[in-house]
């Protein structure tokens, strides 16, 4: 076992420390973790440390804390939380467990063993912040290998375990038992997508659908389609014959690609092709674009044949689409984020009113299919992350 | 007879007409193939590097067969290295078509006779489920060319040499046939003939599978050729191969350090990035092409490994000669779906 963070020791100790909701110890430390994170030369290196540094500036956790109160209820933290986040998401450990310390949880993360690149710069961000002796006591973070035995213990030990990273690692750690008043918090498998109204792209101006493009460009590309949030399918929405609309998608997409200077090496390229021959052997595409290893295009035979398994890096399904409401069978309860461009506030509503929870938690702007926010994957994290008392006197 | 005789004018010549046959016959009996292909919106080829080619792997995510399911007659499997297996369907005739083009292939270099032959392995492999996989089904294929078949490491992978001396005695003073692995043939064959004196003098060696445990070992293969030689075995034969295309396989030529293609084969490097076909001397991913597979559509088949053409017509055989540099390095993505793994899987 390796402490990445916070003080060496039993993990499952009881302790005497006590932190409140909106602890001033944890907003100092967090607000000065935000200025590491968005010193210019970690935000140069790492861009997505940016986001976080911002979604930890004091104004925004002074918000999280306003609205973590209720006039019917005192708020107090849940308690123990174990958090299991992502290996390669570099910085969901954070998003989670700084709303988690916000609420003045004691923490425990499990950092990947394999973290790289924007985790090791927040460790040292942390390592580096000078704050109150509580936080290091109480809020720890660990790596440790595919132990079992730490899994159970921390298992038994927390009131609220957090487990981010798929079917397969929710359903692995779920064979650790709980005590009987804790919970899971789970994020398991999901699938994002995007959808274009073909009549907006048309209304567009040239500099909105380069802005366009160069959102969606930045949601697919961050993490190489992989996350859960990353756009996968692009869904053409209404107006006629959208040829024209995707060949002009098509060709500014590869040109921001370009100007980032991204690359897709060899490998992936062969791995897209492996996934696009697949869909076109059952019939679920028809066409099959390969312009470039960057960008592999592909027609779907409909958009109930949408694939919902990770495809590689620059994979783009398209499918035709009279209205957002005809998507609306298509969706289901995998499904997170829908990132959209073009279209009105009242057809995303009705859009939104039709799923009815069925399916789709997020609808946002193409370029902000990544953007953390405290309401993730369907729940309100400062309400998971703490407990109500009521009192009648 | 050998099957190493036409220039690569020739072969294309050959190969390109019976290749579009075959992609038209494999077309008209294996649906999803004929979708890919219609998909991606193939007509004609007006050359061998311009037939469509399926990513090796596809063997692995989908089942591609173009014979009836009564009329499949064997079923190949391989290991890879996830864990995923590629499924080769084979009917009687296919079958029938691989083992001998095998065995005219390695006829060339060994002659029309079996001869006797060391196996450097161990029996062991055979029995234990879990390991017979590649290696094993490898050394069963191959036994089949030799006779008085001796294992020369036992059941722990220690080398049986009073088992060697014994074939030797028998053996050593007529051609004989030594088969293994490279790694194995390097580690335990060779250390043991250079310490012990044992006479390989009229040995022909054929190795296979891959280089990447002696490179770590930092040993070129010229190096392997070189420091064997200093055991008597100066006939050696590398080949590559592959169960996606069962019954080809590229041979070492006498001359040494590069691969040949059958009259039935040849082989397209290409650009990974534009993926157009690479000139003499620049590397880049390997294309093997074949003629054999008439019960799948494994004719022209990607590989995820790393190659480059050294010349046409100017070797030891006609045709390209070539080397395999290595594996491409598998496709990662960064993801959420990725926390944890139980121990044990």
């Amino acid at each position: 076992m390796k402490f990445r963070f916070g003080a060496e020791g039993d993990l499952t100790a009881p302790s005497d420390d006590r932190l409140a909701v909106g602890d001033p110890r944890v907003v100092d430390f967090l607000g000065a973790l935000a200025r590491r994170l968005l010193a210019p030369a970690v935000a140069r290196r790492f861009p997505e440390l940016g986001s976080l540094g911002y979604f930890l500036r004091p104004a925004e956790l002074s918000r999280a804390v306003t609205a973590m109160r209720r006039p019917d209820a005192l708020v107090f933290p849940r308690g123990n939380v174990f958090h299991l986040p992502p290996a390669n998401v570099d910085t969901i450990f954070v998003y989670s467990w700084a709303l988690s310390a916000l609420a003045g949880n004691h923490n425990v993360v499990r950092i990947s063993s394999r973290s790289a690149g924007a985790a090791e710069a927040v460790l040292e961000a942390l390592d580096a912040v000078d704050g109150d002796p509580v936080i290091r006591r109480t809020q720890r973070m660990v790596t440790y290998g595919y132990d079992d035995a730490v899994t159970a213990a921390l298992s038994r030990w927390c009131d609220l375990r957090v487990i981010w990273g798929g079917d397969a690692a929710v359903d692995a750690i779920r064979k650790h038992p709980l005590r009987p008043a804790a919970r899971d918090l789970t994020f398991p498998d999901r699938t994002s997508w995007a959808v274009l109204s073909v009549p907006g792209w048309r209304a567009a101006d040239p500099a909105a659908r380069r802005a366009a493009v160069t959102g969606f460009a930045n949601d697919a590309y961050w993490f190489d389609q992989a996350a859960c949030s990353s756009p996968r399918t692009v869904f053409l929405v209404g107006g006629g014959d959208p040829a024209d609309v995707r060949a002009e998608f098509l060709e500014l997409l590869l040109d921001v690609v370009q100007r980032r200077g991204w690359t897709v090496d060899a490998a992936m390229a062969v791995e897209k092709r492996v996934h696009a021959y697949g869909l076109a052997a059952t019939g679920a595409a028809t066409a099959l674009d390969f312009p470039d290893n960057r960008v592999t295009a592909v027609t779907l035979a409909g958009a109930e044949r949408a694939p919902r398994r990770w495809i590689g890096a620059g994979a783009f399904p398209f499918a035709r689409v009279d209205s957002l409401l005809d998507l609306v069978p298509a969706m289901n309860r995998q499904d997170q984020t829908v990132s959209h461009f073009g279209f009105t506030p009242a057809e995303l509503h009705a859009f939104a009113a039709e799923l009815g929870g069925r399916g789709v938690d997020r609808i946002v702007p193409f370029g902000s299919a990544l953007t953390f926010g405290a309401v993730w994957d369907g729940y309100d994290l400062p309400k998971e992350f703490t407990r109500l008392t009521v009192i009648q006197p | 007879m050998s099957v190493f005789t036409l220039s690569q004018s020739a072969r294309e010549k050959v190969l390109l007409p019976a290749l579009e046959d075959l992609v038209a016959h494999h077309r008209e009996r294996c649906a999803p193939y004929d979708r890919i292909l219609a998909a991606s919106g193939f007509t004609s080829a007006a050359s061998v590097a311009d037939l469509p080619w399926l990513p090796v792997r596809l063997f692995k995510t989908l089942e591609l067969k173009s014979v009836p399911d009564d009329e499949v007659f064997k079923v190949l499997t391989s290991s890879g290295t996830t864990g995923d297996v590629s499924r080769i369907y084979l009917d009687k005739a296919a079958a029938a078509t691989q083992t001998r083009q095998l065995g005219a292939t390695l006829q060339t270099v060994l002659g029309p006779k079996r001869l006797p032959m060391i196996i450097v392995d161990t029996k062991s492999i055979l029995k234990d489920r879990r390991s017979f996989s590649a290696r094993g089904a490898g050394v069963l294929g191959m036994a089949t060319f030799g006779r008085d078949h001796v294992w020369a490491l036992d059941a722990d992978g220690a080398v049986d040499l009073d088992g060697l001396r014994g074939f030797l005695a028998e053996h050593g003073d007529q051609p004989f046939l030594i088969f293994g692995f490279t790694y194995l043939v390097w580690l335990h064959l060779y250390e043991i003939a250079l310490a012990h004196g044992l006479d390989l003098g009229n040995g022909i060696l054929i190795h296979s599978g891959g280089w990447k445990k002696l490179i770590d070992q930092a040993v070129s293969p010229e190096e392997f050729r070189d420091r064997l030689g200093r055991v008597g075995l100066t006939r050696i034969h590398n080949f590559y191969g592959m169960v996606e295309q069962i019954g080809t396989i590229f041979l070492e030529g006498p001359d040494g350090g590069s691969l040949y293609c059958p009259d039935f084969a040849d082989v397209v490097v290409r650009d990974p990035q534009t993926w157009a076909e690479l000139p003499p001397g620049e590397p880049g991913l390997l294309e093997v092409v074949s003629t054999l597979p008439t019960s799948y559509p494994g004719h022209v088949l990607l590989t995820e490994d790393l190659g480059v053409v050294h010349g046409i017509d100017d070797g030891a055989w006609p045709g390209k000669r070539f080397s395999v540099l290595g594996r491409l390095p598998r496709a990662e993505a960064r993801g959420c779906s990725d926390t944890y793994r139980s121990a044990g899987s």
